[in-house]
Order: structure tokens, then C-alpha cells, then sequence
């Protein structure tokens, strides 16, 4: 009933006639991320933040929310048409995908694709609005000190992001740690790292970093390589056979859990689920040996998962204001940049604006198959557009989208110089996730930590005075004693390697 | 009278002469087509831009001329103040203040700002939104006086939140602390939605900030207000008694108002002054400024004045006591 209500609230907000605007916008905008295989999502989502600062809050975040699901279903479209994955998550599609293509089946492949899609996402989201319902009775449980155990289990999950290399990733921790104290003490009103800035009282625009790490950043390691630019294969009929749509039900099924499931664990990337849910379906099929020669199994399953991930990874953000990957990571910026902090409290400060956005995951996901089936020969289209013009044509549009955000050239020095460093920083295989990370979060947990201080007069027993924040800080620590045994080198675990970043 | 002063070194025929033209520019300001600059330190879409937005519009009709907005968010104003202490003093550039944010900024030597208080010269006030002190509707303080002989009896053990530091709703605690010779402990946090929740969730004992920001929790019940900051009473808060009339005579609250470069001519600053008031003056303007709940309230340079003065002697005196 409650929750019948909450969302009655969020779809009033979803179906303004502005608000659907800006869901189709991101809409369109995270399949022409997907689309283009030189830009990621996370990439995507930061060089877009720019386009959504004049918008009002809640248009800003259901824009950006829809671009970086959007992205899902982009992605698609190439490994099935050209056999290049326009992002991680789509890279298994390729395999049947593409094969389905070559069998003149490739439109049947992208509606079971974008069908699945649609209900792996709509899946997700009403597992998010199940979960977010009861969370925001505890809300006013939360106050700094539980706020703070909340903070260390976010940091935690540096672990998770960290990628090949532990220490690596602790020392771009450490730099965000050293970036986020950039600006005026939030207590003693004391400057930090300003030097005699008076653009640094403020500390750091956190959207000129995020556009600099990984947007420019993808950039310039794209323009080194070569990018072949092929011709895509015919779409041919859109409508799946009986036999393909009974064949599609059950991955579609296990496809939506599997995603949602792996959404919620921080570390999981999109390309995770899609993964393993074409291996769950390899494995379970009876006529294994169709798969790699154009199993519509092999499409249902990965495209539904990647979906459901994309929306279940939202479920942590929106709950308790922890990002679980990069690219959630930067729409957290997003909704800092709005003064927002996400998290159950902003389901008591501001329910019109969470319900309405997650709402808008519906809409959005009914929009996307609209976008992804009819209108699917634009988008084949644009992947003829030559690389060289593409990417000049970003790195204009950065230049301005870092100078809108506040009127300041020196947002846009700022963006340059941490573009710089990113390009030569992952040119030495150090990853960009937990700079982002500690960025975000390493502001909100100090603030968290020095207002307990400031209540118990620094006694810090108090940290430990609550029930909830001690489940929390329990479960952080073994997050990281869990997330550390992968690096012990007797057990070389296989999925550290993450592909979003 | 520095404006005037600057030009005594060239020739007194040139001095003349330019003394002439300054004269006859306060004269006929603003010149017609030529629009005056309006610069606002903080975010465009914000309380603070939004209020200056409605006035801009009220004065074109008054002056005759474009009034633009130019917003220079930064350094909590800082960047804006900057602008307009650096324009040229002809009226043109006018910008919003707010108190005693912009004090704090002239004052405290961390913020290394190249202006003082003297390098502007204040207007006219626009809008003040009073500081209060509340408590959750179950909590045992009923009164003021509950609240403070409490903290007396258990100093640095009652909670008080702020919505940051050096934030007005900081100052008036930093005064109640003096007036009442009592020690809380202070809790900074950011905003006053973040501080409310944590009033509401019993993780604080009590909410120190400003009338608007706390109008929708008193209205459904959640909390109770022990005392307004201003010389009468509040008309959101009828019944609720002045911290002067429970005898602690303290400045709470924001105070909006505009700005020009210290050395603008008298008569431009006069004029200028004059359109704020017919602006507020004007019910459209009025009414929309109600709407996003800013309570106006006219003061001309004098007036203006007198309360800038004031700031300047207690921020002066509670920048040491703001660091703890």
C-alpha cells in the first residue's frame, strides 16, 4: 500500500511532460554511449554531468540515470551488428550475437536483446522500490555516527574496484583521500591545499576531475590506437520466430536475477553478470553445441543480466549512498553536485524527487526499447561518423561542459591536468576507480567522523555506541579481509580483472 | 569623498572636469541603455539567486534600464565579493551580500580576502530570515530557560547543531554561550536538511538556524521552536517570544542585501537604494518573493549601515571562539 503510494508519487513526477523530457534525452544519449565503442559508460556518464548542471535536481538525475543505463542497451547493438562491443558488458553478446547477424537473424536478436533488456531492468527496479519501502522508516536512525560506519563500509569496497594490484589501488585511494582535502576545513575553517587559491576555498569541482579522469583520459588512449571502422550486417525483420521467443523466456528469467543479484555486490561489474549468465545458460541448455553458432539463448540471457545489473547496482546508491561501481560512483557525484547525498535520508528530505527518478527507470526503460527497435538504422548511422571527427567534437564539447558548470576557466585547467595525469597513470596500470571513490566519499565520512567528535567532545567510544553502526563496521571489515584473500598469490582468483574501468 | 580624492594629482582643469562629469553622471543614473550589473556570489537556482532574480526584474521597472544577474559562485561568496569590491564605483555593478557570511570573509585572516569591510559601501536591505532555536515536540526543554539552566548544569554535554561553520545559526549559538555563560557542544553539519534529520532522529538536542528552513516541520508537529532572534515577533512563529524578551538580546539569522564598491557617488547610491525599495514595494515582486518564503524587509543606507557596523564589531569578536 505504501509502496503503492510512493510510486503513484514518483510516476506524477516521471510523466511531467519536462521530466520525460529528460528521461528521453538520457535515454538517447546513453545509447549513443553504448553505441560508440570508443567511450565507455563511466566515461559517458562523466563528459554528460555538464549538459544536466543548469537542470533542476530531479531532471538532472533522471537525465543521468537514463544515460547510464541507457548505455546497457547501446552497446548491444554493435557486437550484434558489427561484432564490437560498444561496452564491457555487451562483449559476450558478440559470440551468438553476431552469428545470429550473419544467419540474417539480426534484428530478431536485437528485439530479444532490447526485450530482455527491458525486463531485466524493470526487474531490478522493482526490486530497488521493495527494498527502498521499508529502508526509509529507518531513516532517522541514521545520524553521524552511523553515518560514519556507513562511510568505512563504502571505503571497504576500494577493495572490490581494486583491480590487478592492491597497492595500486590504495595509493589512487590515498590521491583521492589527498584530493577531497582540498578546500576549507569544514570545521575549524582553517584552508587546505589551497595554496593562496581563493578558487580552492571551495575545494576541487568535483565534475571537471571525474570529466578529466575518465573522460579525457579515454580519449587520448583511444586516439592511439587504431579503431577499425567496419559495416555493420543487414537488421533484416525485427520480429523474433515462435521458437526464438520460447527459447528466450527462461534466460530472460534467470538473466534478470542473476543481474539484479550481482548488481548489488559492489565490485561486480556489468560484464560480470552477462558472463555468467552465458555460462549458466551454456551449461543448462540441452544442445550446448549451439551456442557460438547463433543461440538466441546466448543473446537473451547476457542482455537481460547486463540490464539488470546496470538497474540493480542503482539498489545500493539509492538505499545507503554507496556507489558499488565506477560509473555509479560518478553519478553519486552527480547527485552531490546538487547538494544531494544519497542514501534513506533523502527518501524522508526529498520523496518526490527519489521516487519520481526511480519511476523514471520504468519510463526509461520502456523509452529505450522504443529508441533501440524502430530507429535502430540512425543508430548505424552514426557508428559511420569517422573517429577523428568524433573525438574532436568531444573534446570540444568537455572544454565547454567543464567551463558551464560554474563560469571558470579554471574548472577547465582543472580538467586538463587531471585528464593528463589519468592518460599517463593508467599507462602505468593504475586504475581510476578508487580515486573517484575516496573522492566522493572521503568528504562526507570526515564530516561524519568530526561531527560524532564534536557530540562526544572526542571521546571516540561514540563510534561504537550504536547497534547499527557496529553491524556496519563488522560487515566492513569483512569486506576487507575477504576482498583481500584474492590477493594472496596461492589463490590467483580470475575475476579481478575489471573491464569498466 | 575617496572618489573625488583620487583625481587630485592631475591638473585641477582636468580634475575639474572630470569631477564635472562625475557629477552629472549621479545626475542621470543610470544613463538610459546602459544596464547595470547585478553580481551574485552563490549558484544560480539557489534561495539566494532566486531572491536576487525577483528584485532584479522589480527594478528595471523602477530604473528604466536592464538590471542583469551575473552569478560568481564560490569560496561561499567569496569570488563574488571579490567582483564587486574590484568594479569600478559608478553604480553599475551592484552585488548581493549576505550577513554575516560576507563579514566572516572580511574578517577572519584564513580566508585571505583582498577586501575589508570598508571597500563596500552598503545599499539597501532586502530580506531577513530570522534565527531560531528549536527542539523536537517530545523534547524536555520546553522553554529557553529549560534549555540553557541544562547546559549549565551539564556543560559540553548538550548537543546544538549548526548549518555550518561560521554560518549565522553558529554565530547565535557562540552568543547564547557568552550571554548565558554556558558551554554546549557544537555539531557543524552541512545544510539544514542534513541538521533537521538529525534533529528529528534524537541524534542532537537542539537545532540552531533560520525561521525558513524550519517552516514545514513545525507545521506538521515534529518540532517546537523556544525562540526567534529578532527585535518582534516572527509572522511565521505567532506566539513564539524573542530571545530579547526572554533576556538574551542576540543577533541570529541571514540578512540579505546589495552592495556597491566603496567610493560610489552619494546621490547613484541613493538612487540605487531607492529602486530596492520601490522594487519591494511592487506586489508582483512581493508576492513572488513570499513564494519561495523570503520575508522582505526594506532598510535604506542608513539603516543598512547601522546593522553592518554591527556585524563587523561581532563577527570581530567571535571569529577567535568560531576556530574553538
Amino acid at each position: 500500500m505504501d509502496i503503492l503510494s510512493n510510486l503513484l508519487l514518483g510516476l506524477s513526477v516521471a510523466l511531467t511532460p519536462e521530466n520525460l523530457l529528460y528521461a528521453v534525452l538520457g535515454c538517447v544519449f546513453g545509447t549513443l554511449i553504448g553505441v560508440l565503442p570508443g567511450i565507455g559508460p563511466s566515461a559517458g556518464t562523466a563528459l554528460l554531468i555538464p549538459l544536466t548542471a543548469r537542470l533542476p535536481p530531479t531532471g538532472a538525475i533522471i537525465m543521468l540515470t537514463a544515460i547510464f543505463y541507457g548505455t546497457q542497451y547501446g552497446g548491444t547493438i554493435t557486437s550484434i551488428l558489427l561484432n564490437v562491443p560498444g561496452e564491457a558488458a555487451s562483449a559476450i553478446t558478440c559470440i551468438d550475437g553476431h552469428q545470429m547477424a550473419k544467419k540474417g537473424r539480426a534484428g530478431a536478436a536485437l528485439s530479444v536483446a532490447a526485450i530482455g533488456s527491458f525486463i531485466g531492468g524493470t526487474f531490478a527496479t522493482i526490486a530497488l522500490v521493495c527494498v527502498a519501502g521499508p529502508l526509509t522508516q529507518v531513516a532517522l536512525e541514521f545520524g553521524p555516527v552511523e553515518f560514519f560506519a556507513l562511510m568505512v563500509l563504502g571505503l571497504s569496497l576500494l577493495m572490490g574496484l581494486a583491480g590487478d594490484s592492491m597497492v595500486k589501488a590504495l595509493m589512487m585511494g590515498a590521491v583521492g583521500l589527498l584530493l577531497a582535502m582540498i578546500g576549507m576545513d569544514p570545521v575549524r575553517g582553517a584552508p587546505r591545499f589551497t595554496f593562496g587559491m581563493m578558487e580552492l576555498l571551495d575545494g576541487l569541482n568535483f565534475v571537471p576531475v571525474i570529466m578529466g579522469l575518465f573522460g579525457l583520459s579515454e580519449i587520448l588512449e583511444n586516439a592511439e590506437k587504431k579503431l577499425s571502422q567496419s559495416v555493420g550486417a543487414e537488421v533484416g525483420s525485427l520480429i523474433p520466430s515462435r521458437q526464438e521467443v520460447r527459447d528466450s523466456a527462461a534466460p530472460v528469467i534467470r538473466g534478470s536475477i542473476v543481474g539484479t543479484l550481482l548488481g548489488l555486490v559492489p565490485g561486480m561489474t556489468g560484464s560480470m553478470s552477462s558472463f555468467l549468465s552465458y555460462s549458466m545458460e551454456k551449461k543448462l541448455s540441452k544442445h550446448p553445441e549451439r551456442f557460438g553458432h547463433g543461440a538466441v539463448e546466448g543473446v537473451a540471457g547476457p542482455e537481460t543480466a547486463n540490464n539488470a545489473h546496470a538497474n540493480g547496482a542503482l539498489i545500493p546508491l539509492f538505499t545507503l549512498g554507496i556507489p558499488a561501481s565506477p560509473t555509479v560512483a560518478v553519478l553519486m557525484g552527480a547527485f552531490m553536485m546538487n547538494g544531494l547525498i544519497p542514501g534513506p535520508f533523502l527518501f524522508r528530505e526529498q520523496p518526490a524527487l527519489v521516487w519520481g527518478v526511480i519511476a523514471s527507470f520504468f519510463v526509461g526503460n520502456v523509452i529505450l526499447v522504443i529508441l533501440n527497435l524502430p530507429l535502430i538504422s540512425i543508430w548505424v548511422k552514426i557508428l559511420k561518423i569517422p573517429y577523428s571527427i568524433l573525438f574532436a567534437v568531444i573534446l570540444a564539447f568537455m572544454v565547454i561542459g567543464a567551463y558551464g558548470v560554474e563560469n571558470s576557466i579554471f574548472d577547465v585547467a582543472v580538467m586538463l591536468i587531471s585528464g593528463v595525469a589519468a592518460y599517463l597513470l593508467k599507462k602505468f596500470d593504475f586504475p581510476m576507480a578508487p580515486i573517484v571513490l575516496t573522492l566522493i566519499l572521503g568528504p562526507v565520512m570526515e564530516r561524519a567522523l568530526r561531527r560524532s567528535m564534536e557530540m562526544s567532545q572526542g571521546d571516540i567510544s561514540i563510534l561504537f555506541s550504536s547497534p547499527l553502526a557496529v553491524v556496519l563496521l563488522i560487515l566492513s571489515a569483512v569486506i576487507i579481509v575477504t576482498s583481500s584473500l584474492k590477493f594472496i598469490p596461492a589463490r590467483k582468483w580470475s575475476g579481478g580483472g575489471d573491464a569498466e574501468v | 569623498m575617496r572618489y573625488a580624492s583620487c583625481w587630485k594629482l592631475p591638473t585641477l582643469a582636468a580634475a575639474s572636469f572630470v569631477l564635472a562629469a562625475a557629477t552629472a553622471g549621479a545626475a542621470d543614473f543610470p544613463a538610459s541603455g546602459k544596464a547595470i550589473q547585478m553580481v551574485v556570489g552563490f549558484a544560480a537556482g539557489g534561495s539566494s539567486d532566486a531572491g536576487a532574480r525577483i528584485l532584479a526584474g522589480g527594478m528595471e521597472k523602477v530604473l528604466g534600464t536592464k538590471v542583469e544577474v551575473l552569478n560568481k559562485p564560490g569560496a561561499s561568496g567569496q569570488i563574488g565579493y571579490t567582483a564587486i569590491a574590484k568594479s569600478k564605483p559608478d553604480g553599475y555593478t551592484i552585488g548581493l551580500a549576505s550577513l554575516p557570511g560576507i563579514m566572516v570573509s572580511c574578517m577572519d585572516a584564513d580566508r585571505k580576502a583582498v577586501y575589508t569591510k570598508d571597500s563596500f559601501q552598503p545599499v539597501a536591505l532586502q530580506v531577513v530570515d530570522a534565527g531560531v532555536i528549536a527542539v523536537p515536540a517530545n523534547s524536555p526543554y520546553k522553554t529557553l530557560k529549560d534549555f540553557v539552566d541544562d547546559a549549565k548544569a551539564r556543560p559540553k554535554k548538550v548537543t546544538v547543531s549548526t548549518t555550518g561553520l561560521q554560518t549565522g545559526d553558529h554565530f547565535s549559538v557562540l552568543q547564547l554561550q557568552k550571554l548565558a555563560d554556558i558551554q554546549v557542544a557544537i555539531v557543524h553539519f552541512d545544510g539544514a536538511s542534513t541538521a533537521m534529520t538529525a534533529l528529528l532522529g534524537k541524534k542532537i538536542d537542539v537545532y540552531s538556524g533560520n525561521v525558513g528552513d524550519i517552516l514545514s516541520q513545525l507545521k506538521s508537529g515534529d518540532i517546537r521552536v523556544l525562540g526567534v532572534m529578532d527585535n518582534e515577533e516572527n509572522p511565521f512563529l505567532p506566539g513564539v517570544k524573542t530571545f530579547k524578551a526572554q533576556g538574551y538580546p542576540l543577533l541570529g539569522g541571514s540578512w540579505r542585501g546589495y552592495l556597491v564598491p566603496a567610493g560610489t557617488p552619494a546621490p547613484v547610491v541613493k538612487t540605487l537604494s531607492d529602486a530596492i525599495k520601490g522594487a519591494l514595494e511592487n506586489n508582483e515582486v512581493k508576492a513572488n518573493l513570499d513564494k519561495i518564503g523570503l520575508q522582505v524587509r526594506y532598510m535604506d543606507v542608513a539603516g543598512y549601515s547601522s546593522i553592518w557596523n554591527e556585524y563587523a564589531a561581532l563577527v570581530k569578536d567571535l571569529i577567535p571562539l568560531s576556530k574553538q
